[in-house]
């Protein structure tokens, strides 16, 4: 190893990097960008869902029912339509995402102590969004129905209607949420975003930064001269990987000015884990660049075997433990999992070396072989 | 250069290589002794990388010997251990520099990798760059130098650490003669201060007399090996170059001695085995007639269809018809900036039906630049191009049918098949079914394509794709055709090929070709050439007339052959006299040949130069091209 070749190699890589425009942006715009876009983009609340109600029985009954949904931050009551006709195109052009068809007759009916059914449609073409707000309608109905009844009791039994309420609701959950306490998805995505952002931006600047000395010849500067595989791997690659731990920090930053998630674990563990996993995502860079020969390829590869595992395999979208058997085995495998375990744990939870040795351990693991088959099967003498 | 019992520094023995199911190198046996420059002459696929690589050590090779300064190159170990001597330019004009570094980063670069001490990289550098003239434009980023500068800085960084010997894969490839000069000399001049060996390689045959040995390299295998000198006379015969031939009298030439090379309106013909006298009084024999001829030595060229044992091809049956007078191709003023920058600054040239024009000039002249305009490609900034009596500015779509158009990269899909590349352009230029299938049967034909068809354009020689890429910009049948450096790199056979094919298709079918080129020697069989400096055409005429007007202004050639040949410039130079080296001879302008030798000679003697007067050389294209880009450079 010699200190002056690796130095020369990495002085004359950075100032590729800080010259070329393409790849400037590439290594420092596009990771920041990437979180505000994902960030903005991918929040998981459904909130102020556009809402219309059909009153056909326009009654003091149905008003009051109807008001339920409009008074919380669920609905976003868009009006009153006289007639069912407009709905069709309303829903179709996704202006209006659930609607209410209040019956004539059911202010009546419930008079009368009868039962009634008030019509509710919900797009259904995002099921996890559908579902939330078929949620939000249950809830809102069954503390209409709730009050209805606690009404009667009180009418009956004399007591207030309080009271009545709370004879009627014997057992309550207590629930307080732990880590997360407002259940805001942005809290729970921000911190895998970084891992997602720290899974595609290395490789993509190590496999393209590699792979287009193989295309242009500036390859042969290596293979001709006494510089050894070690020092082009310390040389070309430590700044891929200063310039990704960089990134790192300025997400960190980011997740908590932009977006305000807290930080309550141990930052300096969390700097060793970010260090560690951003060498060996730069790792799995250097592998793609070994086994393509075009930009184009290394592009494509880099793509395919890093957003796909960070996004499918990683918890983001689909916790682990709720991926199929042959899923959670992939996610196993995969470096993407383990890093996100240690960024929400840090994060959120509060966690530390104590608590996630072992998922250090693995991406130091994976970093190392990945260095270690890169180290192998790169060739200063090759066949073609 | 070799001194008995010493050591060569490259020896190779049945050296092979191979690429899948392709030999690239088959069975190669070379030795390069300490100080010479020995040059590896060939076409694309030759096999020149191949070899030279595995000679840097950053190849796997797959038989035979290799020992490269007494290793042998058997293993990445026996490799690692040599390269500290050696230094390796790639093939690819400057590919192996970092455009984004100033020349002088891309030097430091080179010079810290091969850890030279700081003091003497930096006295290394300016002497280099003193040498080469780079030095002025040190701060300049390496994307924004020209073809030849790039060449230039390549060859320092590949110097800086003052190598033993140095592998210089293809420098010249694609840059213009001027620059390629430029190159030997400074070259001829380093290896001379160091005393390195230097291992060469070229695809331009002319370049042969640059090297102390060559080996001329032909699908992998030696065809010939030696001094550049031996290896032409080795092919002993006469060039005759005939003047006012009737066709018929071509047609009979052509029969008898296998092929005749149109050159403008002159013949070109090579007779083996005959001296001047013989070759003169056979052309007497057979026209029945006394024709004007002059007769020349042979040039390699000549020397590598004969070894190659080229199948004597189906003569030219060229025969000029009249095609009109008046220009299909005009350029009028014609005029194009980006920003600041002039790339064509007033041009002027007009091209007649049934002629082959030929536009030269260095990289970044503007060639290109206004073959584009001309296309409607690129709009005019002013000026105007008129081609098949169409205002190029303003024609529709409809006037680009009658313009064919072949550029460098060979416009090919390389995934398709011979055939379906055909039928694709048929079908972009609208033709039916029936005349496809006539068109396709036609290019065929006339490319040589015939058992090919169903071939990958990729998998077709190199040959044979550049001219199944003009089978398909003839496919619509233009009626102008331009060319833009059709033939680079491809073998003195399928060049020959190539240049038939335009000239049956301009004097035959009356298509009017511009073509663009860095080969000399196709400039000399262009009928018009227009010269290009600077955006400007600074020359225009016949190759004949710029000849003359060579003579005119800078007088004759006289060449000398000197023992040591850089002294002997500098002793001419400091005397007054128009020398240039060439190789290992003295090319002097002089009023009188024949009256100044003695002269010259005497001059050289005086300062203890042994030197003989070879007599008087006929100028070739490229004495014109660089005396006159000398000329304009020096203003």
């Amino acid at each position: 190893m010699n200190l002056q070749r690796i130095t020369a190699y990495a002085y004359k890589e950075w100032r590729e990097i800080a010259r070329d425009r393409l790849f400037f942006s590439l290594a420092f715009v596009v990771p920041p960008l990437l979180m505000l876009l994902f960030g903005v983009g991918l929040s998981l609340d459904v909130e102020h869902i556009p809402f219309v109600v059909i009153d056909q029985d326009h009654s003091q009954y149905s008003r009051d029912y109807a008001a339920r949904y409009s008074s919380g931050p669920y609905f976003n009551l868009l009006g009153q339509l006289d007639h069912p006709d407009r709905l069709d195109t309303l829903m179709a052009s996704g202006t209006v995402r659930a609607a209410l068809i209040i019956p004539a007759g059911f202010g009546a009916r419930l008079a009368a102590g009868k039962p009634t059914e008030v019509q509710t449609l919900i797009d259904g073409t995002f099921p996890s969004r559908a579902l939330t707000t078929k949620g939000y309608l249950d809830a809102i109905n069954a503390q209409a129905n709730l009050d209805g009844l606690a009404k009667l009791l009180a009418q009956r039994s004399g007591l207030t209607e309080d009271a009545a309420r709370q004879r009627l609701t014997p057992v309550k959950l207590a629930v307080r949420y732990r880590y997360n306490e407002a259940v805001l998805s942005l809290w729970s995505i921000v911190p895998k975003l970084l891992m997602v952002i720290l899974m595609i931006s290395p490789p993509f600047l190590t496999s393209i930064g590699v792979v287009r000395e193989k295309e242009s010849g500036a390859i042969f500067n290596l293979y001709a001269s006494n510089l050894s595989r070690g020092e082009y791997l310390l040389g070309k690659l430590a700044p891929y990987v200063a310039i990704s731990f960089l990134n790192a920090w300025v997400l960190w930053l980011m997740a908590l000015w932009v977006f305000g998630v807290p930080f309550r674990g141990s930052l300096a563990f969390f700097a060793l884990a970010s260090g560690v996993y951003v060498l060996c995502t730069t790792g799995i860079g250097l592998l793609v660049s070994i086994a393509t020969r075009s930009q184009v390829a290394a592009m494509i590869v880099t793509a395919i075997v890093t957003v796909v595992p960070a996004v499918l395999y990683s918890g983001v979208l689909i916790p682990v433990p709720s991926l199929g058997p042959t899923g959670q085995l992939i996610a196993h495998a995969l470096p993407a999992m383990y890093y996100t375990e240690i960024a929400v744990g840090c994060f959120l939870k509060g966690s530390g070396m104590a608590d996630l040795w072992p998922q250090l351990l693995v991406l130091a693991g994976y970093a190392a072989a990945l260095f270690t088959a890169g180290f192998l099967l790169m060739s200063k003498r090759p066949k073609v | 250069m070799t001194e008995g019992g010493k050591q060569p520094v490259v020896e190779a023995r049945g050296f092979r290589k191979r690429y899948g199911a392709q030999r690239a190198v088959d069975g190669l046996d070379l030795t390069i002794h300490a100080g010479e420059i020995f040059g590896l002459i060939g076409p694309d696929g030759a096999g020149k990388s191949s070899f030279m690589k595995a000679v840097a050590g950053v190849l796997q090779f797959d038989g035979g010997s290799l020992s490269v300064f007494g290793t042998a190159i058997d293993s990445d170990a026996a490799a690692e251990s040599i390269k500290d001597r050696i230094g390796l330019m790639p093939q690819g004009l400057g590919q192996n520099l970092y455009p984004d570094l100033s020349i002088e980063e891309n030097v430091d670069f080179f010079a810290r990798l091969r850890l030279v001490p700081q003091a003497e990289a930096e006295a290394r550098k300016e002497r280099l760059f003193a040498i080469t003239r780079l030095g002025k434009f040190r701060a300049r980023p390496m994307k924004q130098l020209s073809g030849g500068m790039k060449q230039k800085l390549g060859l320092v960084c590949t110097l800086i650490h003052a190598p033993l010997l140095i592998v210089l894969d293809e420098p010249t490839t694609g840059v213009d003669p001027v620059s390629r000069r430029d190159f030997w000399a400074i070259l001829a001049e380093l290896l001379q201060e160091t005393g390195a060996t230097a291992l060469v390689s070229t695809a331009y045959l002319d370049e042969a007399s640059r090297f102390d040995r060559v080996l001329l390299l032909h699908e992998g295998r030696a065809l010939a090996a030696g001094e550049p000198s031996s290896l032409s006379a080795a092919q002993s015969g006469t060039v005759l170059t005939l003047h006012d031939l009737q066709s018929d009298e071509a047609l009979q030439l052509a029969r008898q001695f296998g092929y005749l090379e149109p050159r403008g309106r002159d013949w070109r013909l090579f007779l083996a085995g005959l001296n001047a006298e013989a070759a003169q009084a056979a052309i007497t024999t057979l026209l029945g007639r006394t024709v004007q001829t002059r007769a020349s030595e042979p040039e390699l060229e000549d020397a590598f269809i004969a070894l190659v044992g080229a199948p004597p091809a189906a003569p030219p049956v060229v025969v000029a018809q009249a095609h009109g007078a008046e220009p299909v191709i005009e350029a009028r003023h014609l005029t194009r900036r980006f920003g600041d920058f002039v790339a064509v600054d007033d041009a002027n040239f007009r091209v007649l039906p049934g002629e082959v024009f030929g536009l030269l000039g260095a990289n970044g002249a503007g060639k290109t630049t206004a073959i584009k305009m001309l296309n409607g490609i690129l709009p005019p900034s002013s000026g105007e191009g008129w081609v098949a009596g169409a205002d190029m500015k303003r024609a529709g779509r409809a006037i680009k049918a009658r313009i064919g158009y072949m550029s460098q990269a060979f416009s090919l899909y390389t995934d398709l098949t011979a055939i379906e590349n055909i039928q694709l352009y048929a079908s972009i230029y609208g033709l039916s079914r029936q005349q496809a299938r006539e068109r396709a049967r036609w290019i065929v034909d006339m490319a040589g394509l015939a058992g090919f068809e169903d071939a990958l354009a990729a998998s077709l020689p190199m040959g044979l794709r550049q001219r199944l890429a003009l089978g398909c910009a003839l496919v619509h049948s233009p009626r102008v055709l331009f060319l833009d450096e059709p033939t680079s790199g491809v073998d003195p056979l399928g060049r020959r090929r190539f240049w038939d094919i335009l000239f049956r298709l301009a004097r035959e079918e009356g298509v009017a070709v511009l073509v663009t080129t860095h080969y000399m020697s196709e400039a000399e069989r262009c009928d018009k050439l227009a010269l290009m400096f600077a955006g400007r055409v600074v020359a225009e005429g016949t190759p004949a007339s710029l000849k003359q007007a060579l003579a005119a202004r800078r007088g004759k050639l006289l060449a000398l052959e000197v023992e040591a040949p850089r002294q002997a410039l500098v002793q001419l130079q400091s005397a007054g006299v128009d020398a240039s080296l060439h190789g290992r001879r003295l090319h002097c302008f002089v009023a009188d040949p024949a009256a100044e030798a003695p002269r010259l000679c005497q001059l050289l003697a005086s300062a203890g130069l042994a030197a003989r007067a070879l007599g008087e050389l006929p100028a070739s294209m490229e004495d014109v091209f660089v005396a006159l880009m000398t000329e304009l450079e020096a203003t």
